[in-house]
């Protein structure tokens, strides 16, 4: 059993050494929304997924809020309208603006 | 989709947009205020964050609409068109402002959450555990109330810096690239990644405070 902790700690800080850190992987996953990242940097961050369940959640719950933004039908975000007058004022201007 | 929710493209000229097919007879001005008035004005709200700007807005949408109608001819629908010619307005607003307001907001710049990683020694740089991100439950995505979900969203983005909203809701809601972002609001790559990546770390734990700590 010892023998099996010693590797796998062994794992991890090899793994820590040789990928970014979780602020860096914080950044990264933020980058990795709005383009393609290097694929050694892609493989990389694939691999400090194995050690790190929390940059591992960061990331999908980073990549659910910008999928659910883009599917976000904006106008039901609010539920102010124009107003009555707002409307007439629009409509004078309008008919105005087609007068000339 | 809607297909005037994912431009393509957001130029900053107008004739870009094709009318729709209906001759300008039967395209009554008026009609417009009272058919997409509401739509257009909650659109701009959105973006704008101030009520009487997105009402100047749809107002100048409308004329717009009115002056370039007869010299466009396209198959497009027309609330599409109004709201092609309102990103247009909208995206033309945010790059004027952007030249009179710095994009720099020290305290939103200063605030990277570091405090939730590791300052020092072999895991520096490593979330401290207990504050790492928390699993969100029910499972992303999945019990995910649409309506609720916007309205924590809404509400946790209005909370961002202007500039910063600016470029996150440019991003996020109208899938404009960040080279393009760039270009629009004359502003380099890097700071909008880095503003992109500020503004996703706040939301998200907006999200978590607002949205999954009221389902515990």
């Amino acid at each position: 059993m010892k023998i099996v902790a010693a590797i796998k700690m062994r794992f991890v800080i090899w793994v820590w050494n040789h990928t970014p850190h979780c602020d860096e992987m914080s950044r990264l996953a933020s980058r990795s929304l709005d383009g393609t990242l290097p694929r050694k940097l892609r493989l990389k961050m694939r691999v400090h997924f194995f050690i790190c369940v929390w940059c591992q959640r960061y990331g999908q719950q980073l990549r659910m809020m910008h999928q659910r933004a883009h599917g976000l039908d904006e106008t039901r975000t609010t539920s102010q309208t124009l107003s009555g007058d707002a409307k007439e004022r629009m409509k004078l201007r309008l008919r105005k603006s087609s007068d000339a | 989709m809607d297909s005037e929710k994912t431009p393509s493209a957001m130029p900053s000229v107008e004739p870009a947009i094709e009318r729709p097919a209906a001759d300008i007879a039967s395209s009554d001005p008026e009609r417009w205020v009272e058919e997409y008035g509401d739509y257009l004005f909650k659109f701009a709200l959105t973006r704008l964050r101030d009520a009487s700007r997105a009402e100047d807005m749809v107002q100048e949408t409308f004329l717009a609409a009115l002056k370039g109608g007869s010299s466009f001819a396209g198959r497009s629908a027309e609330r599409s068109w109004l709201v092609g010619i309102l990103k247009n307005k909208i995206v033309d607003y945010f790059r004027k402002a952007s030249r009179e307001t710095s994009f720099t907001d020290m305290s939103f710049y200063a605030e990277e959450e570091s405090y939730r990683f590791i300052q020092e020694g072999a895991f520096q740089g490593g979330w401290i555990h207990e504050l790492g991100p928390v699993q969100w439950s029910p499972e992303p995505g999945a019990g995910l109330d649409g309506k609720m979900f916007m309205n924590v969203f809404n509400d946790c983005a209005e909370k961002l810096p202007r500039n910063v909203a600016r470029v996150f809701m440019l991003r996020e809601l109208d899938g404009v690239e960040t080279r393009e972002i760039c270009e629009l609001l004359n502003i380099s790559e890097s700071n909008v990644w880095v503003m992109l990546h500020r503004a996703r770390m706040a939301l998200r734990r907006c999200l978590e405070t607002n949205w999954v700590g009221k389902q515990a």
